[in-house]
């Protein structure tokens, strides 16, 4: 039986799942990696809501409980890694949309060039994508404003270099 | 960088996900979790367990209830109520780790109490080895000196000037069966614990290195 409580849960995290999907799009390469991490997420979402005091965004919490599940808690289990597809490693474009082929080739580059990136790399650009400031940044991953800024200019000058080698 | 504006106006826009129903995330709340917290406090309970089964496995052999015999209370009794006492501190260390780790923390904070529970877990194989050590060594001394067979065969070898090997080899034997099981078990432990935390201390490295540079 549903408690309330589950209730609002499952509804927050219905209504901002495009969230935990993004984040298991970045630390993952498989679909069932996916879902596994998306799973994890949720457990420790579930876990951490009783401390969630509604006082900032139900997002925003959700930010730093997915990004500590996908590089710190979450372990990949060896038998999916070994049933990965390779072409699972490249984002899929939806077809409905009308995107130009070569808009298309370039956006998959870029989605590849973050998959290579190292966990912490990752989640500074995630958090950039999702318009984070610094303050937010450095709060979120625990080091100081300064070193985040350096850090991302450097996670840019190396996907940069990535894309045009 | 264009390329990063491009992939932002993606990101915002681009939401092709599979859509879960309510009903599915549910289920999801139900199931286990294979967090590495997880099995970091299942690995040292079952690391509890087994030293307190070895305790309780040989307490009633028939070389403890010899060793008994040989009224050493006063020797080996300090030395087991230490041991508890050691093993109680620890237990309530592992648990009160286990309890301050907090998802909601910021990565780093969160890496930094992981790093600790496992920093508590290998004190206490530490203790655990060292002390097996030390009760091996004691044990040792306390039935050289009251075993009667082992009297017998030292008297014989004092007879022919030998007592001397007799004691290396004896020693010899005891150091190198000592140094096979404390291999056994430090190598036990790093494949555990290294397999466990290889990505974690990976990426508290990378978070280290900004920090310093």
């Amino acid at each position: 039986m549903k408690t309330t409580n589950e209730n609002e849960f499952v509804t927050l995290v219905q209504k901002h799942q495009n969230l935990i999907h993004k984040i298991c799009r970045l630390y993952t390469r498989s679909d069932a990696e996916h879902k596994d991490l998306f799973q994890e997420i949720t457990i420790q979402l579930w876990k951490a809501y009783p401390k969630f005091r509604g006082d900032s965004k139900f997002s925003t919490w959700m930010y730093r409980v997915g990004l500590n599940t996908a590089i710190t808690l979450y372990r990949k289990s060896k038998r999916r890694i070994q049933s990965q597809n390779i072409d699972d490693f490249s984002y899929k474009i939806p077809q409905a949309e009308p995107y130009d082929d070569t808009e298309d080739q370039q956006l998959e580059l870029i989605y590849q060039a973050i998959k290579k990136l190292n966990d912490i790399e990752k989640a500074l650009i995630f958090l950039y994508l999702e318009n984070k400031n610094y303050k937010e940044i450095s709060e979120t991953v625990g080091i100081s404003e300064v070193n985040a800024r350096v850090k991302m200019n450097r996670v840019k000058k190396k996907l940069k270099k990535q894309l045009n080698p | 960088m264009k390329e990063l504006e491009r992939l932002k106006k993606d990101w915002k826009t681009n939401n092709n996900f599979p859509e879960l129903s309510k009903e599915e995330i549910y289920t999801f709340l139900h199931k286990k979790s294979s967090s590495i917290v997880k099995w970091i406090f299942i690995i040292s309970l079952l690391e509890f367990g087994f030293w307190s089964l070895i305790g309780l496995i040989t307490k009633n052999s028939e070389a403890q209830q010899r060793f008994d015999s040989y009224n050493v209370d006063a020797i080996m009794m300090p030395l087991m109520v230490i041991g508890y006492i050691i093993l109680i501190y620890f237990f309530v260390m592992f648990y009160k780790n286990y309890k301050e780790i907090s998802n909601t923390d910021s990565t780093k904070s969160l890496m930094q109490k992981i790093l600790k529970t496992r920093k508590t877990v290998k004190h206490y194989v530490i203790f655990n080895l060292v002390f097996l050590f030390i009760s091996s060594i004691i044990g040792a001394v306390i039935e050289f000196s009251n075993n009667s067979d082992l009297k017998l065969t030292i008297s014989q070898f004092e007879n022919t000037n030998d007592l001397y090997i007799f004691y290396a080899i004896i020693g010899g034997i005891t150091l190198i069966a000592i140094v096979v099981l404390l291999a056994i078990l430090i190598g036990f432990y790093y494949l555990v614990y290294g397999i466990l935390l290889k990505r974690l201390k990976e990426n508290y490295k990378e978070l280290e290195v900004i920090e310093v540079e």
